[in-house]
């Protein structure tokens, strides 16, 4: 009687149809769906001749356009995004909801949009990109094209991200320090931002991580330099898909040590 | 020093906090409520955590509203210690200390020095205390607040905690504001108390004061007095009235109520009990006799009720064990009911 009820239970018994393996196919698919195209690009080179193409100036200057552009992308990210994150997590109102909203924007907007968007505003026929170019510092067609689109749709990352971080920061802390004397300076730089510290690292990662896999706002807005999915698409359009590996196989390294940080010192904010 | 607030005010969507005006010299306040009541508001209000809508608070005629609490001196010692987790106990002490051989100071006064170099998270709930204490008093504040410190802790640590928050208090010579849901906390480390209701103060005084005469059937209710009857003024003399409680008539010493319907107040505490017939009321003691309906072992005390064909009424008194035992009180047996005149305490007006 015990085996056969718990037998029941677990769904193996009267119907013979086990509803926990169906669900674990159903899942391992999926996991395969992620993997195996992965495991298939390492797989279509040699891995000699990828490290041959490696040399090739036009992957190291779209390397070194796309790590520069993305790096300077999240320190603004960073700059603007913090403050803008611990204000949106210690206030909550109307207007809370409503800036929320406007920075979430960018996340679902579609990425060609984003460009086209900026266009209006940066672009050479616009009154600052007239401007812009006049002062020798063109908006389009330039690596500050390039930061522009990557910002855009990468700071999100680092608002939300460190929003949520500051949040799970009892603001208690921040009371019982300013009670103890310290500035809000102070309280920020000895207790919150050492507590947020991990959410922070998370947000600033994914956020470098989004800015370097940049495509259709910098597309729109400097072709080039070209990024490392700029050449992707050149690569592919011009030479074929065998082309377009080498630099593709950096994107998926870079994004496997987003990975690896998002897993260890920083508190990976999908757990 | 001397804090001093007056019109003290504050709304929130579902509660009105004030206006309050209180005046606390170096002693230590005992603030005494239910929980929502606005204990912590008032503190709040005081470490600069919240703005008040309107009044003023003053430090030996300093203004602190409008001040940022970190300009306030103001020390404030949270529910659950509100230590900085990624700190040890030391640099949580030395983050605030004014100079650094206060550390360890503290840490002696306090008995941490064999916890000092451990983080929060590992510490019981009374070590913890103990460093917010120690993190707090290292600012050298003018001011001490100290908001339910005890509460989440067991009763033995919390006791002890307690008997060295007594000594602790009596060595410094700030205001101390003490905020508890506890009257037994409040009547112990409490110079005053001062009972909260609906944002409200509702009684200021000493502790037998508020315990024995309270001003309200709230502040009665909530210092644990639960004998409290309706009753009527009968007569008044210039040391005293006779009040009627049903078909009971006792003296009572009370003397300076004005109204003729009162609420009759009598702390069980201050209620005696024995065999029947054996002792006599003398002339500052009220005699009726009852029988015991119901009995409950507190501990310390047996709380008895008591059951007068009079009222008719049900007085609860509170008896200590060998009193319990030499009288082998149980359900039913009779006993003589003996409440001394300046016992009986009356509130104006009935329920």
């Amino acid at each position: 009687m015990e085996t056969g009820s718990h037998a029941n239970r677990s769904g193996t018994g009267t119907f013979g149809f086990d509803w926990l393996s169906v669900a674990l196919v159903l899942g391992g698919v999926l996991l395969l769906y992620y993997v195996v195209p992965l495991v298939s690009l390492f797989l279509s080179v040699p891995a000699g001749e990828i490290l041959d193409r490696m040399n090739n100036p036009t992957v190291v200057d779209s390397a070194t356009t796309s790590l520069l552009s993305a790096s300077i992308s999240t320190v603004i990210a960073t700059l603007f995004g913090l403050p803008l994150a611990y204000w949106l997590a210690r206030t909550n109102g109307a207007v809370t909801k409503i800036v929320l909203a406007v920075v979430v924007l960018p996340l679902v907007l579609p990425p060609t949009v984003g460009g086209i968007v900026l266009l209006t505003v940066f672009g050479p026929s616009s009154p600052l990109g007239e401007a812009a170019i006049a002062a020798g510092f063109p908006l389009t067609r330039s690596l500050a094209g390039v930061v522009l689109a990557q910002t855009f749709v990468a700071s999100p990352f680092v608002v939300v991200t460190t929003k949520a971080a500051f949040e799970s920061v009892d603001q208690t802390l921040e009371y019982a320090s300013r009670s103890l004397g310290k500035s809000r300076w102070t309280t920020a730089r000895n207790v919150t931002l050492p507590l947020a510290g991990p959410g922070i690292l998370a947000g600033v990662t994914l956020a470098f991580a989004r800015a370097i896999g940049e495509f259709g706002a910098t597309m729109m807005l400097a072709y080039y330099p070209r990024t490392m999915p700029v050449q992707i698409w050149v690569a592919f359009i011009e030479l074929g898909l065998d082309n377009a590996y080498p630099v593709a196989i950096l994107l998926v390294l870079i994004a496997a040590a987003a990975l690896s940080i998002l897993n260890t010192v920083a508190s990976n904010p999908w757990e | 020093m001397t804090l001093e607030s007056s019109r003290l005010r504050k709304a929130y969507d579902q509660f009105d906090f004030g206006p309050v005006d209180m005046t606390v010299e170096e002693e230590v306040l005992a603030v005494l409520g239910p929980s929502g009541s606005g204990k912590t508001t008032l503190l709040s209000l005081i470490a600069g955590i919240t703005s008040p809508d309107s009044g003023s608070i003053q430090l030996d005629g300093r203004e602190l509203v409008g001040l940022p609490p970190e300009d306030r001196n103001v020390g404030m010692v949270f529910q659950e210690g509100a230590l900085f987790p990624h700190m040890t106990a030391r640099e949580n002490i030395a983050y605030a200390a004014t100079a650094s051989d206060r550390v360890d100071e503290l840490a002696t006064l306090f008995e941490l020095e064999d916890v000092l170099d451990r983080k929060p998270p590992t510490l019981s709930g009374g070590e913890r205390q103990r460093v917010a204490l120690a993190r707090t008093l290292a600012t050298d504040p003018d001011v001490l607040l100290l908001d339910e410190p005890l509460s989440s802790l067991d009763a033995p640590i919390r006791k002890r905690l307690r008997d060295e928050l007594h000594s602790l208090f009596e060595s410094i010579e700030i205001p101390i504001l003490y905020v508890t849901h506890d009257q037994r906390t409040a009547t112990a480390l409490g110079d005053r108390i001062a009972i909260v209701r609906d944002g409200d103060l509702e009684q200021v005084g000493s502790p037998s004061a508020v315990l024995t005469r309270p001003t309200s059937r709230f502040v009665a209710r909530f210092t644990g007095n639960e004998n409290l009857f309706d009753g009527t003024v009968i007569d008044r003399t210039t040391d005293g009235a006779t009040v009627r409680l049903g078909d009971i008539q006792c003296q009572t010493t009370a003397s300076d109520i004005h109204t003729s319907t009162v609420t009759v107040c009598i702390h069980p505490s201050r209620v005696e009990i024995e065999a029947p017939y054996i002792a006599d009321g003398d002339r500052t003691t009220n005699t009726v006799t009852g029988t015991v309906v119901r009995w409950l072992n507190e501990g310390s005390e047996y709380r008895i009720d008591i059951e007068i064909e009079a009222g008719p009424i049900t007085l609860t008194a509170n008896v200590r064990p060998p009193t319990f035992e030499r009288l082998a009180l149980e359900n039913g047996s009779e006993v003589q009911v003996l409440i001394p005149q300046d016992s009986i305490h009356l509130i104006p007006g009935g329920e």
